[in-house]
């Protein structure tokens, strides 16, 4: 088993572009896939993030706020799961209720072991 | 549903469920925070019993309550998040918007809340506990027994109950006892130990007229019950003893209502309508000791059990097959050498050899301590001497079997028997 990055990003506050019952009904789509990982032990932790955000470059004090207006791509969110491989990882991604709803890129990254 | 029955319901209720919620809010909170699950529980109850009292009882008060202590639960960790430390796997997904429900949903499912309850089991038993603390644990944890209950059916007070408790999660406190069951070679001595809690527990109930009838009875399903939820867990391999301690609750289980008359006065087996054991609970018995028996072990519950099967299986006291029974007690007395079985062994000689025999037994463990204040002991020599034709002495050992019997239940029968020596 190797641990895996899911970076979920999306346009803007995009959740509210949907309508009550949409959202509704995405909330219930998402609390399914979200309990099967939990049963199937692959999943460690998820968590949506807020829109506002912060960056900065190096110690000396600049600090720019996010999200940026030149893309307005934001990370809506991660999943941090296990899986057996990159492939398997990826079909976990693939199957994120998220896509049928909202334009959204996943990023799958692996996490490097120690000594990997 | 009027204002007067919704106590009532509630205590129903508790009983029912508590035992399931406190096992699902200790995976949650950890072993560590036992005592909360044990808080959330009772919070979530007195609410029920307040607003069901006034605005009438939900259509499904369980799964109301249920959702409380979820709703609870979950206010609890993430107001506290950072005031307490959770060693439960599971908290940190009740931190997130996204994990929060599904985890709930999941945790909160039927085959997650058996598991829990297995998982309480072991961490009750655990062997960092002592054995008296085991017992009141697992019932205040697993059973929904009162303080007050607990103490009655151990003829302790309320203080000593408390005490063991405080001590008891302490202890796991303190050992840091996971909330698992165990795995790998560890397994198998760990069960033993849930196995003897529940076995003690079961004859808690089952000793005769030790108190409150109908506590005694649910003390044995609930032994029954706990025992079940391990015989379906599929990790457990080798459940020989599980399956033989099932038979032999059940088997005696099915005796429970026909060990009184009408008026509670206790009657021996000889004097029990046989119409009276409870069938259905028989034929489990049977088919557990059966499918103990493929396992090709012997402990000391499949013996104990074949014995009451045998008493089941005979049609009238006459025809028990004494035989049987005796070689039974003869392999039993192998594996452990205690009085108790030795006195319990005589009997079944009495009935094959006669009873010189059986007094000449009974002279071999007449000193011995945990004998010598034991009231059953001096019954079971007047039954003898009763054989024998000789009444007097008969007489003198009732007399003394009397003396030293701490219930009045029994000792009314003792009196029965003394009227036989004259």
């Amino acid at each position: 088993m190797q641990d895996y990055l899911l970076l979920i990003r999306t346009e803007g506050d995009v959740w509210t572009d949907l309508s009550p019952q949409q959202l509704n009904e995405h909330i219930a789509k998402g609390t399914s896939y979200i309990g099967n990982l939990i049963k199937e032990g692959k999943l460690k932790s998820a968590a949506p993030l807020d829109v506002a955000s912060k960056t900065t470059t190096d110690g000396n004090g600049t600090i720019k706020d996010g999200p940026f207006n030149e893309t307005k791509e934001v990370i809506a969110g991660y999943f941090h799961i296990v899986a057996e491989n990159m492939d398997e990882a990826l079909e976990i991604a693939k199957a994120n209720p998220i896509f049928s709803d909202i334009p959204t890129k996943i990023e799958v990254h692996q996490m490097r072991p120690i000594g990997g | 549903m009027t204002d007067r029955s919704v106590p009532k319901l509630v205590e129903h209720l508790f009983r029912e469920q508590s035992g399931r919620l406190i096992s699902v809010l200790t995976r949650i909170f950890g072993t560590e925070n036992l005592d909360m699950a044990e808080d959330v529980v009772q919070d979530s109850l007195i609410e029920a019993l307040r607003l069901w009292s006034s605005k009438g009882v939900p259509d499904n008060p369980a799964g109301w309550l249920f959702r409380v202590a979820k709703n609870k639960a979950l206010n609890i960790v993430n107001r506290e998040k950072y005031k307490r430390k959770y060693s439960s796997d599971i908290v940190h997904f009740l931190h997130s918007e996204w994990t929060a429900e599904p985890a709930l949903n999941h945790i909160f499912s039927e085959q997650e809340i058996l598991d829990d309850q297995l998982r309480m089991m072991f961490t009750c038993c655990h062997p960092s506990v002592s054995a008296d603390s085991q017992v009141a644990l697992t019932l205040k944890t697993l059973c929904g027994f009162t303080i007050p209950e607990i103490a009655k059916a151990f003829l302790t007070t309320e203080q000593n109950i408390k005490k063991r408790l405080v001590r008891a999660r302490q202890k796991i406190r303190i050992e840091k006892v996971p909330f698992q069951v165990p795995s790998g070679n560890q397994l198998g001595a760990r069960l033993q130990s849930v196995l003897e809690t529940i076995y003690l527990l079961f004859n808690e109930g089952y000793s005769a007229s030790k108190g409150n009838d109908v506590v005694r009875y649910e003390l044995c399903e609930e032994a029954i019950r706990l025992s079940e939820i391990i015989a379906g867990y599929e990790k457990i391999e080798d459940k020989s003893d599980v399956f033989a301690l099932l038979a032999l609750m059940y088997l005696n289980a099915s005796r429970f209502r026909s060990r009184s008359d009408d008026s509670g006065n206790i009657l021996t087996m000889a004097e029990q309508d046989r119409s009276l054991w409870d069938p259905v609970f028989m034929r489990k018995g049977f088919f557990y000791l059966e499918r103990s028996i493929a396992f090709n072990r012997l402990s000391m519950y499949h013996i104990l059990a074949t014995i009451s099967a045998y008493h089941c299986a005979a049609a009238d006291f006459a025809s028990t097959d004494w035989k049987s029974i005796l070689s039974l007690y003869d392999k039993l007395s192998e594996i452990d050498q205690s009085p108790l079985i030795l006195l319990n062994r005589a009997i079944a000689l009495s009935k094959v050899n006669g009873a010189t025999e059986a007094l000449a037994e009974l002279k071999r463990i007449e000193q011995n301590p945990s004998i010598i204040s034991y009231h059953l002991f001096y019954s079971t020599r007047a039954e003898f001497y009763l054989d024998l034709n000789d009444p007097g002495k008969a007489k003198e050992s009732i007399e003394k079997a009397i003396a030293l019997c701490p219930l009045e239940p029994e000792r009314v029968l003792l009196r029965r028997k003394l009227e036989l020596c004259k």
